[in-house]
């Protein structure tokens, strides 16, 4: 590397605080040119209590020309117009995921920044955590068999401090819980397992579009095996079911059913996958961890592939292709989606006799397996 | 009062009773719900109905102006830390005053009367007493502001719950992390009084209130109308577990034993009970003098809703020993508001609420208790 690249944070909100201004300082390789925040005090703020040398902005418009690259961390509904507007003047960019509210919109940016040869990487920071090409592998080599199915759960009380509070606006976030967290889960299933060929997608929205609990039971086509290659261990319409939460407390982990073996990643410990298996009939589990797997957290890993893919006019871990595909994915559940049963919402009738208005469908019954 | 045809604000939004309130009132269509949120990132639950999320603080005035908008109709849910309940209640009636609002229910408790309420607080006209609790003094307070505005022409309703649960409630998704953590007895048998009020038939009160107008400046009990003891709610939870967990009694007197506090409770043996009982301070309290075993319960209620040092005086001027500790062999010893709460002797009544609002618990407990039991494994506890 010769010299640094000169880089600007738009938006100065949680995300920013807690993981990229940590990572940026880390990395010999940026130079952390301004923070951007349209409350300028509060990016300020942050320079000084950080004790950064950069200058604070209020409108990154301004700083087109003298930036190589920018991190992308405003509101969902801001991503698309700052993209454009970054890639049309030859800055590379890293975007928080979601990289646009509609697949449309990301498309666009994604082919811009292909014809421009320009990066565009998307904040799929779940990617660059070891166990997700340690569990590549493992899938890949057969170590649990032919996979039967998975089980992905994603949940907790929703405590995210969101600076602006976009996140409750349908308008600005672009949905509810399925966007937030299942872009990861979706990412990551898809990356695995290869493209969903079906779905069957129900949430407990009740008509704000924001979503705090989803069940999706999907299946995926499986990768395409080259010719003359073994046949993948991940078959045609292999099942999976994704639960997640922003009111319970889920098991957050992926399990993995194969006929040999089964695979845990725990979304506490996302360095190492867990192998269960039986041995003798007794059930054992062992622990796989990579070995010379770089140090430092997801977000610097994720930004050093940034960095490294603009110096060698590469193609990034996570490119806007692979988000349109995922939000491809995430119009179609929730063009089909159909409402979560909650039969304790729709039981409890007003003294005397008069009715009460419940819309919705109430027959609905999520499959039990996702309960579990 | 139609209510049906008017902007709803809520406050407590983002809690447990605050966020079935906001479902109800969107399944009953009123047309348009605005909520007090104070921690946005709590807001999930009634984030997913249209819903008008307002920023605000029970403590900011100005912000309760500005999230109170048009609403013509105040469901009060909201607490805050229990040294500001009283602030908040007061700052919520100002604005809601100022607007001209055509009705205010205001959630209170039947914790007013303490976390053990004594005996003879069965109905609403009871006095009431300091406490020596944070949570119930302040509550109660709260209620004299609320009556304090009813008089000013706040058409105010108040409604005095008990334990209130149903789904998203701790006092069962608490219950079963204590159950599988083995942190669960059954106190005196588990014959204390549980006086729940599910979420439902709450809120049906709260609507009521609503549409009564005997119901203006009247307080109300809220429960589910049924004799329903600590020992019954805690098996209906036992019952959903596999295996069945195991469940120790344990006597007051055991607890005390091992906590071996000089300003616990007074009593080790029936012995010091009838001692008491016999005392000219609860025969006042009391105005009865048999010594029944009926008498004896009471004044063992009676001691342990007095505070600590009420309780120590006393001791001093009877003379009465503590029981030597014993062990506890084992047994989880449950914390001080747990044994108070579970110590209730006194099942509220429900008449009144009965007579003048119309109101009949339309959950009963097992119903609620399915219900409870499908939510539970919807939210993963099962």
């Amino acid at each position: 590397m010769t010299e640094p690249i000169r880089l600007a944070i738009l938006g100065c909100g949680a995300i920013t605080r807690s993981e990229h201004i940590p990572a940026v300082s880390a990395h010999p390789g940026v130079h952390l040119v301004a923070l951007v925040d349209t409350d300028l005090p509060r990016a300020n703020a942050l320079i000084q209590n950080r004790g950064l040398s950069c200058k604070a902005v209020a409108d990154y418009r301004e700083l087109l020309g003298q930036v190589d690259a920018v991190i992308n961390a405003l509101p969902n509904h801001l991503h698309v117009s700052s993209n454009m507007d970054c890639l049309r003047a030859g800055v590379h960019v890293l975007c928080e995921k979601p990289l646009a509210i509609t697949a449309a919109d990301a498309r666009s940016c994604a082919e811009f920044a292909e014809d421009n040869k320009l990066v565009l990487a998307v904040g799929m920071n779940r990617r660059f955590a070891a166990s997700h090409p340690l569990f590549k592998l493992i899938i890949e080599e057969g170590l649990l068999g032919s996979i039967q199915d998975y089980d992905f759960q994603y949940g907790g009380a929703f405590d995210w401090r969101s600076a602006s509070g976009f996140y409750f606006d349908r308008a600005k976030a672009g949905g509810g819980a399925l966007v937030d967290f299942g872009v990861h889960m979706l990412d990551s299933v898809i990356d695995w397992f290869g493209p969903v060929s079906t779905l069957d997608y129900q949430d407990d929205d009740w008509g704000s579009g924001i979503e705090a609990n989803l069940f999706l039971d999907l299946k995926h086509a499986g990768h395409e095996a080259a010719i003359g290659t073994q046949p993948s261990a991940v078959s045609k319409d292999t099942p999976g079911h994704l639960r997640i939460s922003r009111t319970f407390t889920l098991k957050n982990r992926i399990l993995v059913r194969g006929t040999v073996a089964s695979a845990e990643i725990s979304v506490q410990d996302p360095e190492v996958v867990v192998i269960h298996r039986a041995l003798g009939g007794v059930p054992v589990s062992e622990t796989l961890r990579l070995e010379n797997f770089p140090g430092g957290s997801s977000y610097w890993r994720q930004l050093d592939n940034f960095v490294q893919s603009i110096a060698n006019r590469g193609k990034p871990e996570v490119d806007g292709w692979q988000a349109v595909r995922v939000l491809e994915l995430i119009e179609s559940c929730y063009a089909h989606k159909r409402r979560i049963a909650e039969p304790w919402a729709e039981s409890g009738a007003e003294s005397g006799t008069k009715s009460r208005t419940v819309t919705g469908p109430a027959t609905v019954t999520a499959n039990s397996g996702a309960h579990k | 009062m139609n209510w049906r045809n008017e902007t709803v604000f809520v406050t407590g939004a983002t809690g447990f009773i605050g966020g079935r309130v906001c479902e109800r009132m969107m399944q009953a269509g009123v047309p348009k719900l605005r909520a007090l949120v104070h921690g946005m990132h709590r807001a999930a639950r009634i984030a997913r109905m249209p819903v008008e999320l307002c920023p605000g603080d029970l403590l900011d005035r100005e912000s309760l102006r500005r999230a109170l908008g048009e609403a013509k109709v105040v469901i009060h849910c909201g607490l805050g830390p229990a040294n500001s309940i009283v602030r908040g209640t007061e700052n919520v009636l100002a604005v809601a005053h100022a607007a001209g609002v055509k009705r205010f229910i205001h959630v209170s408790t039947a914790a007013i009367y303490g976390i053990t309420p004594p005996p003879g607080s069965e109905t609403e006209d009871a006095p009431l007493g300091r406490t020596g609790d944070a949570y119930c003094d302040n509550k109660a307070a709260a209620e004299k502001v609320v009556l304090d505005y009813g008089k000013r022409g706040v058409p105010v309703v108040i409604l005095r719950p008990s334990i209130v649960w149903g789904p998203y409630s701790a006092w069962s998704t608490r219950l079963m992390d204590d159950l599988r953590a083995g942190r669960v007895v059954f106190l005196e048998g588990g014959n204390g009084a549980c006086n729940t009020t599910y979420v439902d038939n709450l809120i049906d009160a709260m609507i009521l209130g609503l549409e009564n107008d005997r119901a203006l400046n009247q307080a109300f009990f809220i429960t589910d109308g049924e004799r329903v003891s600590w020992g019954d709610f805690i098996r209906a939870h036992m019952a959903l577990l596999e295996p069945p967990p195991e469940v120790k009694e344990i006597s007051r007197a055991e607890i005390e034993a091992s906590r071996g506090r000089s300003s616990g409770l007074l009593l080790g043996s029936m012995q010091a009970t009838a001692r008491v009982a016999r005392s000219k301070e609860f025969r006042q309290m009391l105005m009865e003098i048999p010594l029944t075993e009926a008498a004896m319960k009471k004044a063992w209620n009676w001691i342990s809703s007095l505070p600590p040092e009420k309780r120590e005086r006393l001791r001093a001027r009877l003379g009465v020993r503590r029981a030597a500790p014993k062990s506890t062999k084992g047994k989880f010893i449950p914390d001080a508001v747990t044994e108070a709460t579970q110590s209730t002797t006194v099942f509220f009544s429900i008449e009144k609420a009965r007579k003048m609002l119309g109101y009949e618990p339309c959950v009963r407990f097992a119903d609620g208790m399915k219900l409870v039991e499908q939510w539970l494994r919807y939210a993963a506890y099962l």
